[in-house]
């Protein structure tokens, strides 16, 4: 029976729901923060100290606002994808190991199971799906065009993104995600060292998956005005936001799993979750850094950039990066363990 | 260039001889009487003698019993006015589109405003005026009453199918892209653009009419409302018709401190531009860095002029305000840190692998292009036509003034751009060579309110290109006519023709290299 508690308590509260939304609002005001700083801007300022409740504030107030349907959009799918997005993407990070196990750990297991990763990558495609299902059925041309933007930018970088992905479960041997990042506890040796050219075509391709700058072609706002988000107004409009907030979050969340050694680190004192949780923040944070780093300097691709650089470029070099991993791992590695 | 040699009068006296009435001297270089559909043959010969033939502006009068065209050219050294008249019973004149395409807009806003129907160049509804305006109704004619002006809504007419498969895309009147309100109806097969329809007039205003019925002191001001940014230019080109009307020179110091105001304007101006168009290629970094670089620019305006934005420094015979000798150490040191920081943003626009991305080889206009459709300035210059006004017919003390005149040759977006970023440091080196050798003497001249009978032609580089304004006065103290045509309704042309082809992601970054401006153009 307390066990049964203690999981809806994990699924509910702590990490699950209420950590996840708040780690993503925080990231959210680390993100514009930063930004601002690189720009010479201030930013978020008023709400909260140095406007940390901002992206609350935001959320909430979207929330409060009219909720306007198009006449010609298509109702259904209209309402409820922006909803089914986000929730996919909420029940995918319950896989991610955050405190030790993942959300899902239950008893002393440390939760999912071996091929969670290939179903987490595939939630995230589906949750793509729904925003570009989204941005369809409101038939205005910005979102329609915003929206078959993201079709084309995911499914092509989800190729290079899944190769990539299995370079760190080759190392660890293993599909499940939670043994990834185990693997790396147990060697102190994250696979950053071990397959670092890896780490960075993860990185960017992660920065198209997440349609961050130079990707961000379907949310240009000087060619499609608000693109898929166009039509979207009130709370629906507030939950297509924090889906692609949960998003980033998720990339990076999945690039510490992968690469940066997940939650774990060392331990000084008291229950070692505590500790778990921190560095998991901490390496969340690093990597929202590196990647907003990268969306300030650059300016946008334009789409048929963006398609040529995935399938003449990141391509043919993730399918290199298997190979040599591949051939590391059998010959190489064994040597230096 | 040899070209610089023609004379160009001369070359239509030898071809024309006599059917033409040739007056040097007048209207700048000179005028042209040439009646009964001869503008063509003057045009053609001016095009034969001269590839830099291209066409200023189409002023259309209100002469009374007829209307008056008047075509205004340049060549590469003169400035030529053609003057022909139509009865206005039958304002019937063949068009000159098929002998230089440039004239399309010019003619189809003298249809609106006059009523001169061009035979060739017929217009599908109104051009700058609202579609609620009525048909018959020519606001520039001298008869029309504003309050007998009824406006009702547009009748409905019946558009012919559509091609499912390409998709409209409208972008304005209200578009994040655009600061100001201007239709472009883009028609896209997939991402590629195969058609711009543009509807201009959202901001009309009918400033021309105005001014008609204001004093010249007014109307220095009412010009200056044309334009927000380039205000102050507005303002110098039409004190400056007004002051070739009336025969006077104005005082040295005047020039200079004329020349302070146009240049920080041009500054400001240009640091904009570089900035917005960092704002349409996603790069948003840079358009806060030129930003924060351009307030400084505007602390000076108001320094220097007293005023933020509209600086209301002109008037005719000199200027309002002087500056102070203990300003001019603060003009420096603020150029002079805006100078520190020109080598980082010239190695971002020259180096920035992802900006040449999205910057070169778009939009690419070529030299013979420009040349056909008359562009002016930046964009003309980014082509390889080197036309500058303050070279070619220097007006204040430009001609006193060491600068160089920035031309590149690829004509597309980034060396607009680049032509723009080589002039910010011209501009900082102009502002600072006149600080240091300001004459000493009155800064304006006293000069009565009325002016004589008279007309004049003036033509000044404004930050967007070549504006030109056309002043009649008639001995009162209110203007006759005044024509306004603003270098973004030059340049507009050029981009509904490097559009085609290219993909949607283009048009924001190929539109703003223009740097248009909308107020301007509808005026």
């Amino acid at each position: 029976m307390i066990d049964y508690l203690l999981l809806i308590f994990r699924i509910l509260v702590f990490p699950g729901f209420t950590f996840i939304l708040l780690l993503t609002l925080f990231c959210d005001w680390i993100e514009r923060k930063i930004e601002a700083r690189i720009q010479n801007r201030v930013g978020p300022m008023v709400a909260g100290p140095a406007g940390i409740l901002q992206p609350l504030a935001d959320f909430i107030k979207l929330l409060t606002k009219e909720d306007i349907e198009p006449r010609e959009a298509k109702k259904l799918v209209f309402r409820y994808a922006p909803l089914a997005a986000f929730a996919i993407m909420m029940f995918a990070f319950c896989f991610i190991p955050i405190d030790g196990g993942s959300v899902l750990s239950f008893g002393s297991t440390v939760g999912g199971f071996n091929g969670d990763l290939i179903i987490i990558l595939a939630f995230a495609t589906i949750a793509n799906f729904l925003l570009f299902l989204a941005g369809w059925a409101s038939c205005n041309p910005y979102g329609t065009i915003g929206s078959a933007r993201v079709l084309t930018q995911f499914l092509g970088y989800d190729i290079p993104l899944f190769l990539l992905a299995l370079t760190p479960a080759f190392i660890a041997g293993s599909l499940q995600i939670a043994n990834i990042a185990s693997a790396q506890a147990t060697t102190f040796l994250p696979f950053i060292f071990l397959a670092p050219w890896a780490f960075v075509m993860f990185v960017i391709t992660m920065q198209a998956e997440l349609e961050k700058d130079p990707f961000d072609v379907p949310h240009s706002e000087s060619e499609l005005v608000g693109g898929l988000e166009t039509e979207y107004t009130g709370a629906k409009l507030a939950f297509l936001h924090l889906t692609r907030d949960v998003q980033i979050v998720f990339g990076s969340a999945l690039v510490v799993e992968l690469f940066l050694g997940g939650p774990y680190g060392p331990v000084f004192f008291g229950p070692s979750w505590i500790w778990y949780s921190l560095w998991f923040v901490l390496k969340v944070i690093g990597v929202v850094l590196i990647s907003e780093y990268i969306t300030t300097v650059v300016a946008r691709f334009r789409i048929d950039q963006v398609l040529s650089g995935n399938w003449r470029i990141l391509l043919p070099a993730s399918l290199i990066s298997l190979i040599l991993t591949v051939a590391l791992v059998t010959w190489v590695y064994p040597l230096l363990v | 260039m040899s070209n610089n040699k023609i004379d160009i009068l001369n070359v239509v006296e030898s071809k024309l001889g006599s059917k033409v009435q040739i007056q040097p001297g007048h209207l700048s270089t000179g005028s042209i009487i040439a009646n009964n559909g001869l503008h063509r043959e003057v045009l053609k010969a001016m095009i034969e003698a001269d590839e830099k033939t291209g066409i200023i502006a189409i002023s259309g009068l209100d002469l009374g019993e007829n209307l008056g065209v008047y075509y205004h050219f340049r060549t590469s050294n003169a400035l030529v006015t053609i003057k022909t008249e139509v009865p206005k019973t039958n304002p019937i004149i063949q068009t000159i589109i098929d002998l230089h395409p440039g004239a399309a807009f010019h003619e189809l806003e003298v249809t609106d405003l006059l009523g001169v129907i061009f035979e060739g160049n017929k217009p599908e509804g109104h051009f700058v005026l609202s579609e609620y305006w009525p048909q018959g109704v020519y606001p520039l004619r001298k008869d029309v009453k504003a309050n007998e002006i009824k406006l009702s809504p547009p009748q409905e007419t019946n558009k012919p199918a559509e091609d499912p498969r390409q998709v409209k895309i409208i972008i304005g009147p209200q578009h994040p892209a655009l600061l100001e309100p201007e239709k472009f109806s883009v028609t896209v097969d997939g991402e590629t653009v195969t058609k711009v329809e543009p509807r201009i007039g959202y901001v009309h205003r009918g400033i021309e009419k105005a001014s008609e019925s204001r004093t010249y002191l007014q109307d220095v001001y009412l010009v200056e409302r044309i334009c927000g940014i380039c205000n102050s230019i507005h303002a110098a080109a039409f004190v400056e018709a007004v002051e070739k009307i009336i025969k006077v020179d104005i005082p040295p110091r005047a020039k200079y401190l004329r020349i302070v105001a146009l240049e920080l304007n041009r500054l400001h101006s240009h640091l904009l531009t570089l900035g917005h168009a960092g704002l349409e290629i996603g790069y948003e970094t840079l358009f806060q860095y030129f930003w924060r670089d351009r307030e400084p620019i505007m602390d000076l305006i108001e320094l220097t002029s007293g005023n933020r934005v509209y600086s209301s420094l002109m008037a005719v015979g000199g200027v309002r305000r002087d500056i102070r000798a203990e300003d001019i150490p603060k003009i420096k040191s603020v150029l002079k840190t805006l100078r520190g920081q020109l080598p980082f943003y010239r190695q971002i626009y020259t180096d920035e692998p992802t900006l040449r991305l999205r910057m070169k080889d778009v939009g690419v206009l070529s030299r013979k292009d420009a040349l056909a459709l008359s562009v002016v300035g930046p964009v003309a210059r980014g082509s390889g036509v080197d036309i500058d006004v303050r070279k070619d017919e220097p007006y204040e003390a430009y001609a006193e003034i060491p600068f160089k005149e920035i031309v590149y040759k690829d004509g597309d977006t980034w060396s607009r751009m680049n032509v723009r970023m080589d002039e910010v440091e011209e501009s900082i080196n102009i502002i600072e060579y006149v600080v240091d050798h300001l004459p000493s003497g009155p800064i304006r001249l006293n000069l009565p309110r009325s002016v004589p009978a008279g007309e004049a032609v003036n033509r000044v580089e404004a930050p967007r290109g070549e504006l030109f304004y056309y002043v009649k006065a008639n001995g009162t103290d209110k203007p006759d006519r005044v024509k306004v045509r603003t270098p973004t309704f030059a340049n507009l042309p050029s981009f509904l023709k490097t559009a085609i082809g290219e993909s949607i992601a283009d048009v924001p970054a190929n539109f703003v290299s223009l740097d248009p401006c909308f107020s301007c153009t509808d005026r």
